[in-house]
């Protein structure tokens, strides 16, 4: 955790943040008891507050007693630090002059706890807040002030592949629930002195840590303040997970489209660093967001500079083609089939004529009703016990695909596009942008059954005005199209060799450092001698 | 902010718009395209000498703008009010044309003011964003444009269709049917119609003026260049039958069949034509909603609600789609056209030629706002 915080914290903390009426802060007593009194009712009591009382044998036997909650807190530190304390507790100094009250806080701290980092604090409510981190306090007799020790930890999941964006060539870890993980698992790959990392506390009940990562003179700064600028006008209760903030931040609320990427590799997250793009991590949740991002972004995949460009090239058309898929072929099945037979093939209208005669409904309807029977399919398939998922599979396949054919109220060409249509949704490597698709699908739906391909195209003028309009962080989201940038498009629809791709994308990156590789690296065979 | 290639963008999708829908000057026959090649030049000397120069006098002002500060409050708004109207007029022939021509093509049961609403609509929706996210959208569209227009030439020369021999003889009947042909119908349309840019010129971002100037007449030839070769390829494949054709293009495209698979693929080039019109509809839509905008000093969005149901109810005063073909081409290109394409320009361009003195005052009030643009668009 971020424990950089208890000390240069207070005034975020006793100002509105608990939303009730501002108290003025408890500043620590000379009197252990009534301390441990007060950061007692300040926590609200409960079990799982530990509090060990200790006596040493010099400094006037002096009491002092430690504090912390159960469970948050890493076991082994605690006792490893308890026992230090204890073996401190028992000697006798004698050499000593003057015991009294600073003397054994200085004692304390310089050679007696076993702990790296340490922190003072003077009153019970950094205390607490630093208590409620996963911090031990020490609070000692007589003392104005109190020792916070870093002790976090606790039960947290270990590093693992992510489950959401795989790849078959790539480093296999992903991010956890726990922040510090994360920012170790960028600080693993990224080894530079201009990674910055700017923590803030969100949500007036979970105080959630959220880290505003950046490479110094690679982001712009322009984007780096307008994200803190929009962190720090977020006042809610609860963050739960980096959607909450994601809905905060982005440039315009009526959007089916995401503004922000989110991605649980480190891998992805540290491209973007590289690109100039500012990562905003959450605690509590393996997705970070990046920010600012274009349309394409979405429809790259960290694996795709990992494979060679010509397939990484083949690959992203494939994406593309994808997302267009998913978005239109219902709709232009439907316009087809109800206003312009005479686009296909005499044999092939023939077959889908005969396949019709007996449907009772419409084609729109009947599309309608295929693609929402597969979105429910779906969502049972993410929400049901594992369990029983080969049943839902034969009952979803089977019963609802065949037996709907042969029970003459669906087409069979209907269940194809469907189930085409899904597949092909599941291709873009973005899940939002893949869940896009899926909305735009309905509307367009609709407006090919009633407007047949003039429909269509109205909605996709739409589609396009209205991706025009979007920016994110302030960069228009159609960036690489329009404005057009020539370099940026290397990337785009095409990969090009990384050799090829010296600049960073222009726009993006901060304009005084541009280059991210040297000149002259295309491999050359007869260079060296082979 | 608009970008120069943006805007360049912009003036090849604009002038593509509706003229990719006729057979321009069909009078000159099977030397129309010379026609129209002259009438590119002679549109080149327009912008040039006249339109550009209006904008270069006053990089910073609109249209509305210049004719307030040169002709007063008063005469400037009579004047700016009937350019809207101009505008608007123009807006609702190509709102006119799209609808009637996807009942024509597409959706042969649809009533015609169904179409029309959709249509505004989608317009209506465009220039509520701005000129910035529309001229986006021209960037974005036209390398689409471009590259679906290639194949079509493609197609056509593929499966033998355009055949060159169709315009021989040249200039059999002398040069004069192409003349005539070409001044000034070709000029007004569809060239001429860049004097709309003259809302848009201002919010190029760009340091030097001279620069929009290059590339609007680099658009613009290249625009030029597009549609000659179009008109070539249209005669070329129809031969004297693409005099008679509703939509000459989309007639030499059901020509082509490949295979057994792809016979009829019309549909889709219609809707290619389509776009192009509603980039050009929208412009008009757009333009006049500015000048609107300007004059009443209301918001943008505002002013594109009551320009927008001017279109719409506009586009019920013409009975077929003959009769707005017809007025389009027999009247409005000859006589009412020009004086808004280039007589009132002349006249401008003079009036601002002569009052330099209100010139000079008003660049200093401009001093400052370049750079308080371009601290706007940094992001």
């Amino acid at each position: 955790m971020p424990t950089d915080k208890h000390a240069g914290h207070s005034g975020k903390e006793g100002s509105p943040g608990s939303g009730q009426t501002i108290q003025a802060e408890q500043v620590l007593l000379p009197d252990l008891d009534s301390n441990l009194e007060r950061l007692h009712r300040f926590l609200g009591g409960g079990e799982d507050i530990v509090c060990r009382t200790l006596e040493h044998r010099s400094f006037n036997r002096t009491r002092y007693a430690l504090l912390y909650i159960d469970g948050i807190v890493d076991g082994v530190a605690i006792s490893t630090m308890l026992l230090g304390l204890l073996e401190d507790a028992n000697a006798s100094y004698t050499e000593t002059e003057g015991a009294g009250e600073p003397n054994l806080y200085r004692h304390l701290t310089e050679r007696s706890i076993a702990i790296g980092k340490l922190s003072d604090v003077n009153t019970i409510e950094q205390a607490g807040y630093a208590m409620l981190e996963g911090c031990s306090v020490l609070l000692v007799d007589g003392c104005l002030r109190a020792i916070v020790m870093d002790t976090t930890g606790g039960e947290t999941r270990a590093v693992e592949e992510p489950s959401s964006q795989t790849v078959i060539r790539g480093p296999k870890e992903g991010f956890t629930e726990n922040l510090r993980t994360n920012t170790s698992l960028i600080r693993r790959i990224i080894k530079s002195p201009d990674l910055r990392f700017e923590y803030k506390m969100i949500g007036r009940q979970t105080r959630t840590n959220v880290a505003v990562v950046y490479l110094e003179g690679i982001a712009e700064r322009e984007v780096i303040n307008e994200v803190h600028r929009r962190l720090d006008k977020i006042d809610i209760d609860g963050v739960l997970e980096s959607g909450y903030i994601e809905e905060f931040i982005q440039d315009r609320a009526f959007t089916p489209f995401p503004l922000l990427q989110n991605t649980e590799r480190p891998d992805a997250a540290c491209g973007a660093l590289l690109e100039g793009q500012v990562v905003i991590m959450v605690s509590g949740t393996p997705f970070s967001l990046i920010a600012p991002v274009t349309f394409a972004k979405f429809f790259q995949s960290s694996e795709d500079y990992y494979q060679r460009y010509d397939i990484a090239t083949f690959l992203r058309i494939i994406r593309m083609t994808s997302f267009f898929i998913s978005m239109l072929l219902p709709s232009l099945y439907i316009a087809i089939t109800t206003f312009h037979q005479e686009m296909l093939p005499t044999s092939l209208l023939i077959s889908l004529a005969a396949q019709r005669e007996g449907i009772p409904f419409p084609a729109l309807l009947e599309a309608f009703l295929m693609e929402i029977t597969f979105e429910i399919l779906r969502e049972a398939g993410v929400r049901m016990p594992r369990i029983i998922g080969p049943a839902i599979s034969i009952v979803g396949a089977l019963v609802l695909g065949q037996a709907a054919v042969q029970a003459g109220i669906i087409s069979a060409a209907m269940v194809i596009v469907v189930s085409f249509t899904a597949i092909a949704s599941f291709v873009i490597p973005a899940v939002n942008m893949g869940i896009a698709a899926r909305l735009i699908r309905f509307v367009l739906m609709i407006l090919a059954g009633t407007f047949g391909l003039f429909g269509i195209m109205s909605g996709l003028m739409l589609l396009l005005a209205h991706l025009c309009g979007l920016r994110s962080f302030g960069k228009p989201y159609m960036m690489p199209f329009s404005p057009f940038v020539a370099s940026n498009m290397k990337d785009v629809l095409i990969r090009v060799p990384w050799w090829a791709m010296r600049k960073r994308p222009t726009n993006i990156a901060s304009d005084s450092n541009k280059f991210r590789e040297g000149a002259g690296q295309k491999p050359r065979p007869d260079q060296e001698g082979a | 902010m608009v970008t120069l290639r943006q805007m360049a963008s912009m003036v090849i999708v604009f002038l593509m718009g509706s003229s990719s829908l006729f057979l321009l000057a069909g009078k000159a026959e099977r030397d129309a395209w010379m026609a129209v090649a002259l009438g590119v030049v002679a549109g080149f000397a327009v912008i040039s000498l006249v339109t550009l120069q209006i904008q270069r006098l006053e990089p910073s002002l609109n249209l509305m703008e210049i004719f307030k500060l040169y002709f007063g409050k008063i005469i400037g708004f009579v004047i700016g009010f009937i350019y809207v109207l101009y505008f608007m007029y123009k807006c609702t022939r190509n709102v006119r044309e799209f609808a009637d021509l996807s009942i024509m093509f597409l959706l042969s049961d649809t009533p015609l003011s169904v179409l029309m609403l959709l249509i505004c609509l989608i317009g209506c929706y465009a220039v509520m964003g701005g000129p910035a996210v529309f001229f986006r959208m021209a960037e974005v569209l036209l390398p689409i444009l471009l590259l679906i227009y290639f194949l079509i030439y493609i197609l056509l020369i593929g499966t033998g269709t355009v055949d060159l021999g169709r315009l021989l003889p040249l200039l059999e009947k002398g040069f004069k049917p192409v003349w005539d042909a070409a001044i000034p119908e070709i000029i007004s349309f569809p060239f001429g119609e860049m004097v709309l840019f003259l809302m848009f010129w201002r919010y190029v971002q760009s340091s030097n003026f001279n620069e929009v100037i290059q590339m609007t007449l680099k658009g613009y030839l290249f625009a030029g260049a597009f549609i000659t070769v179009m008109n070539v390829v249209i005669i070329a494949s129809l031969g004297p039958l693409a005099g008679w054709s509703t939509v000459p293009l989309l007639q030499a495209t059901t020509f082509v069949a490949l295979g057994d698979v792809f016979e009829r693929f019309d549909p889709f080039i219609a809707l290619l034509f389509f776009t192009a019109v509603y980039i050009k509809l929208t412009a008009y839509y757009l333009g006049a909603s500015l000048a609107l905008a300007y004059l009443l000093g209301i918001s943008l969005r505002i002013a594109a609600i009551p320009v927008g149901i001017g279109i719409y109810a506009g586009s019920f005063w013409f009975k077929s789609y003959m009769h707005q073909v017809n007025v389009g081409f027999e009247q409005n290109i000859k006589y009412q056209f020009p004086i808004f394409q280039m007589v009132i320009p002349v006249l401008l361009l003079i009036v601002m030629l002569l009052r330099s003195g209100v010139r000079s005052s008003s660049k200093q009030g401009q001093q400052s706002q370049p750079v308080s643009e371009d601290s706007h668009h940094a992001n």
